[in-house]
């Protein structure tokens, strides 16, 4: 800590807030900000290689498709952590990332902000005729449009768009693409080969051989055209590149595997390659005859980058994932369950069925996540800031937080062509949030073993007003934003069977009216959406006798379950969440749940039942 | 892009390329025609129409749609549409197929066939709507085209959230669409949106009901708005200023009223200049200005509370939300003024729901002239216009006949009149009957832009003409633009007539005309396997295959005797699932076997016990699970226990569903969790102590398939004893 710490940020923020009023003018605001498209892809992953290394922090942010197919979808104050990832699940699963920004950053001297934003452009293309990345996505047109009014280039991310592969595809494509691959086969000790095996192996073996001693002879022999094509034809032998091959038709794993044996075994000078069939598997294996031990070591080294271009190209914009991940730095988003779910689904592999599973395959290739609104979270109630301009100027209004932005690269600032902004605003809304909660960010990345205030901040998937670093309490939710009470989710009860667009006033007054247990202050009701609504009671045990009550269908609330009202608890909710489709209405998806659990639960009782006299049986005895 | 997946529905992945290779060599060929040749385009007044005959290929380009010039087109297009005597359609879509097996299988009934269709019309978007009028200038002895180019996007203008917007784009026809230069940036940002004639029904009654709730209620005694509490000083101050303002602005007026004195208090005050004193609806009134919400909501907590003859009314004003104080001198004035505002509110609302229908203009306008409709293999696209303008597509083909039928009476496909008339068969020399093709062989003065003179005979010449520009061998040559794909689908047809001996300059209209009888209102399911639907009579026919020997059906398709399997090891191919079936029904058990996918086959039997002796065979020997079921047959096709099967009504609910996912095996577990967990547990119930994990879909299979049940099955098979001991 320097002496004088406060006197000195006194002394500094007068003269960077007014350098940061300069830069910050509201409009138009236009940093330099490298735009990616298949083009300059290469050149780019390169510079940003290093932009990683030199820099603490990666900020990412992402532009996709849409988010969620029906206003319920949305995260809802009552979802617990389970149910916000089902819900951030189902989007990942549907829609596609457009523009995916990465900005390598540092924090210097405490005000210094030091990045480097590149923005990809995407396109899931179908490069390499094998069906992936994705067969389709969806669009949510709102989302689109707004997307447009923002000067987005549709055609450049369509026409110009990286395509990619996730790691999960590239293991499942590396059977399907159509080219050699040498590798892979590690010669297992000879196995006990049968006897045809063993006829198999010979025949080859003569075939190799008789072809290899043909193809020196013809060295010394005149360059017939019409005996060279002639003895092609016999033989069966092409040529791969400047070096005579032969293909050997193989049928099984095994033929492969003893072609393989045979060939390391009795010819140094022959390299075999497997030359895969469109289904997965081997069609065929080629040997490649060359002519010394060193065009030997040389094809096997061309081989090698041959695959590795090849690799490369079809991990596509996966490489800047990659990156990031094996750089180990820690990686700053805003809404980081959204992103990381869209991240997983599309860059690593299907989304897991639990959060537990989500959290634990992540953390493997993140390590240290940090969520800007969970750090919000710590100066205030700022749940209302959902996105990253609001609660930058919510922080310009309240704190004193002067942050000076420095972009060193150049890019073209043209108008309508410069996107990706929103990965600048995360890294100085970071940067913001470390100076008001005084964390110093550059002495944290340095000493990543010891003691460090960043740390309890990470890796807390956070979204809206739920945070969910610990699954024990998902019992337990805040409900509503206005009035954090924690209650448990057994007080919640989904409603419906109103007349679309009733309020929740008027629902209210219709239950209180329906019987005296329900006064005015034991419970609150809001709508969800316009057929449904849901009610929170305030006392334990209200709901459960509000559920039966009504279902009974004669009781105290006939009149409610004469008007159609119906119930459920919140079980029914979490159903519908894991369900396969999540349906536009939630009022019809809990209706079909609810009548199926019904008529599950009849068995399940006699079930209990049918246990319950085996074990009488079982005492008596 | 129709064209390309029509193709890659009917013949596979060589077609496709083939089409894709054809269409980019035509593309440099046009290029280079359009660079040889000069380019006159010749603006001609607006009568006289006769300027431009027989003048050099022009190409100017098609009469292009958006937002901005929408208005302006529908009036032109609205009389060009009303003169014509055809209309020819083309649509571009986001996609075709929601997953691959959900394209077209030789295996798919006329019901399972409309499924896909459905799914198809439901997920994806238009995104170009191309409409061309053809109209016979009997004086020319020639047709005017107006080719149309409607850019279309489904953005949603009125009413509440509405999912059914949300689309679908298939990674494959984006790229395709991509590859011929569609505009993107253009679709989304200037297409033209639309409302459904069913979202326009329920957006009406929605503004009606609430606009009679509003009115049922007195605007007085159920105005019991929460007061804002009065928590912050600021607040109290706040209030007790504006009682002031107000009551000062109250009394002034009432004086004026009384006294009749032209005394105007003029208020040098500048918060005054949040108070402006106007007229509202002839009373006077305050317009606020500048006031924050939560201040908004206090001053109007205000009014209620201490003003009894004042009105707080905010109205939606030019730009933005205005708020109005207004004075009334009567209860009885309130009441109207609030009924007044209401009233103006739900015209402005109405308003707003006529401009949101959009382009469905034109198709109205298509549907209410009761024109010839000409499409090319036009089943899907006539989808597409019924779910996207009319309303959500019924769950059977007969209704959507119906449906169809109702809104568009007369349809014609010109797919059907080529592969379908024996004169034009001989015309196309039995060649492929893509749009591109056809056209190109039937209209070659028209595709390759030769003048007029000198043509044969039964040429027909079309004069092209968009806005003033005319031409009598256009030619934009931008292929797979919907306006483009139409207008070459419209000359294709009027090309057909004229071989067809149809004289144009008769009176009489071409939908009744005697030699299109036999081809009009049929449309393709699906044009490979020669599956017709008539839907004036809903009546379904597989096209006898004279004429076109290429497409011939081996075996006839019995439905009863398929099973579908799916979730066998992936590296089982047909030949192998013969095999093992084979042995153990019998060596001609098996008629045919098909990959729906690398997950899932379609078996067929020769008889219809075989299948549900086969799914009760599976299930028993899945259940044993002991080392002699290990050497059944069946054995290799049931490892990994992942295998699954039923009855061909199972993958008619399977494709009824509205998941889509890539591999059928997802598909198929997907739909059976949401629909059969019931059954399953059913079943786990009957049999008690069984703790298998049978598939859902088994389960319900095997409850349909009980009343069948064949007990003496295994008298029949030619391996008995071996089954014998299985299932003992």
């Amino acid at each position: 800590m320097p002496p004088f710490p406060m006197l000195r940020r006194r002394f500094l923020c007068t003269q960077t807030s007014n350098l940061s009023l300069f830069n910050q003018k509201p409009v138009g605001r236009q940093w330099p900000i490298k735009q990616v498209t298949k083009s300059n892809f290469s050149d780019s992953l390169h510079e940003l290689k290093n932009k990683i290394s030199d820099s603490d922090f990666v900020a990412v942010s992402l532009q996709n498709t849409g988010s969620y197919s029906s206003p319920w979808h949305r995260l809802l104050p009552f979802d617990t952590a389970e149910i916000a990832y089902l819900k951030a699940k189902y989007a990942a699963e549907r829609f596609q990332i457009l523009q995916f920004s990465v900005c390598p950053f540092s924090v210097r001297a405490s005000n210094k902000l030091t990045a480097y934003p590149f923005n990809f452009h995407l396109f899931p293309r179908d490069e390499h005729k094998i069906g992936m990345p994705c067969y389709s996505f969806s669009c949510q047109p709102s989302y689109l449009t707004s997307m447009a009014q923002e000067d987005f280039d549709f055609n450049v991310c369509i026409y110009d768009g990286i395509s990619y592969l996730s790691r999960a595809q590239e293991s499942a494509a590396k059977g399907q693409m159509e080219n050699p691959v040498s590798s892979g086969y590690v010669a297992q000790s000879p196995s006990s080969r049968s006897v045809a095996d063993n006829v198999f192996v010979e025949r080859i073996k003569s075939r190799v051989g008789h072809w290899i001693s043909a193809c020196k002879h013809s060295d010394t022999r005149t360059n017939d055209v019409l005996v060279n094509s002639l003895r092609k034809l016999i033989l069966g032998g092409e040529d791969y590149g400047l070096r005579p091959s032969l293909n050997i038709d193989v049928c099984s794993e095994r033929q492969v595997q003893l072609v393989f044996e045979m060939v390391k075994s009795g010819y140094e000078n022959v390299v075999p390659l497997i030359i895969p069939a469109k289904g997965g598997g081997a069609q065929a294996v080629r040997v490649v005859l060359t002519s010394s031990k060193e065009d030997r070591d040389l094809l096997e080294k061309e081989l090698q980058n041959m695959e590795e271009e090849q690799s490369k190209r079809v991990r596509g914009f996966r490489e800047v994932i990659d990156l990031i991940s094996t750089s180990r730095k820690p990686v700053v988003a805003h809404k980081s369950l959204n992103d990381f779910t869209f991240i997983h689904s599309k860059f690593l592999a299907p989304l897991p069925s639990t959060m537990d599973e989500f959290r634990s395959s992540l953390h493997s290739v993140f390590p240290n996540i940090l969520d800007v609104n969970h750090l919000m979270k710590e100066i205030g109630p700022l749940n209302k800031y959902t996105n990253v301009p609001a609660a930058i100027s919510y922080l310009k209004r309240n704190f004193f937080a002067p942050i000076e932005i420095e972009i060193p690269q150049k890019a073209s600032v043209e108008e309508s062509k410069n996107h990706g902004h929103n990965v600048v605003r995360i890294s100085e809304l970071f940067a913001k949030l470390c100076f008001i909660l005084k964390i110093a960010p550059e002495t944290e990345t340095h000493n990543p073993d010891g003691p460090s205030t960043l740390k309890c901040y990470s890796n807390v998937l956070n979204l809206g007003s739920n945070s969910f670093q610990d699954s024990n309490e998902d019992d337990d939710i805040s409900a509503w934003t206005h009035n954090p009470t924690k209650i448990s989710i057994n007080n919640l009860l989904f409603l419906w069977g109103f007349r679309s667009g009733t309020s929740a006033r008027r629902l209210k007054n219709l239950l209180c009216k329906s019987h005296e247990k329900l006064s005015e202050d034991v419970f609150d009701v809001r709508l969800v959406d316009k057929n449904c609504a849901v009610v929170v009671f305030w006392k334990t045990g209200l709901s459960e006798w509000f559920l039966t009550t009504i279902d009974s269908g004669d009781g105290e609330l006939r009149e409610l379950a004469a008007e159609g009202l119906m119930a459920v608890g919140y079980e029914a909710y979490k159903r519908v969440c894991k369900s396969e489709i999540l349906g536009a209405d939630l009022a019809d998806s809990l209706a079909e749940f609810d009548r199926e659990a019904s008529e599950a639960h009849t068995e399940e009782s006699a079930e209990v039942y049918w246990n319950n006299e085996l074990m009488i049986n079982l005492d008596d005895l | 892009m129709l064209l390309l997946y029509r193709a890659s529905q009917s013949r596979g992945h060589e077609e496709v390329s083939e089409t894709v290779k054809e269409d980019i060599g035509m593309k440099q060929h046009w290029m280079v025609r359009a660079i040889s040749k000069t380019l006159t385009l010749i603006p001609i007044p607006f009568h006289s129409s006769r300027a431009s005959f027989s003048s050099p290929s022009s190409s100017f380009a098609l009469k292009n749609v958006t937002r901005s010039n929408f208005e302006l087109s529908l009036a032109d297009l609205r009389r060009h549409v009303r003169d014509s005597d055809f209309v020819s359609i083309d649509l571009e879509m986001t996609g075709v197929t929601s997953a691959p097996w959900r394209e077209s299988f030789e295996f798919d009934r006329f019901d399972v066939r409309y499924l896909k269709v459905k799914d198809s019309a439901e997920k994806f978007a238009v995104v170009q709507f191309g409409v061309c009028p053809f109209r016979w200038d009997s004086t020319k002895q020639s047709f005017i085209a107006h080719p149309h180019n409607f850019y279309i996007f489904p953005r949603q203008e009125v009413g509440a959230y509405d999912p059914s917007y949300e689309f679908l784009c298939q990674t494959a026809s984006i790229d395709f669409l991509a590859k011929y230069q569609f505009d993107f940036n253009l679709c989304v940002k200037e297409g033209i949106s639309y409302l459904s004639r069913a979202l326009e029904d329920a957006a009406r009654l929605h503004l009606h009901s609430t606009h009679e709730d509003e009115l049922s209620e007195s605007p007085c005694t159920t105005k019991e708005i929460k007061d804002v509490p009065l928590v912050r000083m600021a607040d109290i101050l706040f209030v007790e200023r504006m009682r002031n303002k107000i009551s000062e602005w109250h009394d002034d007026l009432l004086q004026i009223r009384n006294r009749r004195s032209s005394q105007i208090p003029e208020d040098s005050n500048d918060s005054m200049n949040q108070f402006q004193t106007i007229f509202f609806r002839m009373r006077p009134a305050i317009k606020l200005n500048g006031f924050t919400s939560r201040q908004l909501r206090l001053i109007k907590s205000v009014i209620q509370k201490s003003f009894k003859d004042l009105a707080y009314i905010r109205v939606n004003g030019a730009s933005c939300l205005e708020q109005f104080i207004v004075y009334t001198n009567s209860r009885r004035d309130l009441e109207l003024l609030m009924k007044e505002v209401k009233g103006d509110l739900c015209k402005e609302a109405e308003m707003k729901i006529g401009a949101a229908i959009g382009f469905r203009h034109v198709i109205d306008l298509l549907s209410s002239e009761q024109k010839l409709i000409v499409g090319h293999n036009c089943f899907l696209d006539i989808a597409h216009v019924c779910r996207k303008f009319v309303g959500p597509l019924p769950s059977n083909l007969e209704e959507y006949v119906t449906l169809v039928q109702k809104n568009f009476p007369y349809i014609i496909d010109t797919k059907i009149l080529l592969n379908a008339s024996n004169v034009l068969q001989l015309k196309m020399k039995k060649s492929s009957t893509s749009l591109s093709k056809a056209f190109a062989i039937l209209c070659p003065h028209i595709a390759s832009g030769v003048s007029s003179s000198g043509l044969a005979p039964s040429s027909v010449t079309v004069e092209v003409q968009v806005d003033d520009m005319r031409s009598s061998n256009w030619n934009s040559g931008a292929k797979h633009e919907a306006g483009y794909d139409a207008f070459m689908t419209g000359c294709i047809f009027a090309q057909s007539c004229s071989h067809l001996n149809i004289d144009f300059s008769s009176h009489s209209m071409l939908m009744k005309e005697e030699k299109l009888q036999k081809y009009i209102n049929l449309l393709y399911l699906s044009w490979s396997c020669g599956d017709i639907v008539n839907i004036k009579t809903g009546g379904t026919t597989t096209e006898s295959s004279a004429f076109n020997t290429f497409k011939i059906q081996p075996t006839k398709i019995l439905f009863p005797n398929i099973a579908i399997i799916w979730g066998f090891p992936s590296k089982l191919k047909a030949r192998e699932i013969k095999e093992s079936l084979c042995k153990v029904f019998g060596l001609t058990s098996v008629t045919s076997i098909y990959h729906l996918d690398r997950t899932a086959v379609f078996v067929q039997f020769n008889k219809s016990e075989l299948v549900s002796d086969f799914l009760e065979l599976k299930s028993r020997l899945e259940k044993k699970n002991d080392a002699i079921s290990v050497f059944h047959p069946l054995s290799e096709l049931l490892e990994g226990g992942n295998t699954r099967a039923a009855s061909y009504e199972v993958y008619k609910e399977i494709c009824g569903s509205p998941i889509s996912k890539v591999l059928f095996a997802d598909q198929a577990e997907a739909v059976g969790i949401n629909l059969n967990t019931k059954l399953l547990e059913n079943k786990v119930q009957e049999n008690g102590s069984f703790a298998n994990s049978q598939s859902p879909i088994d389960t319900k299979t095997a409850d349909i398939k009980q009343p069948l049940k064949c007990t003496s099955g295994s008298s029949k098979f030619p391996k008995g004893e071996m089954l014998d001991i299985v299932s003992c």
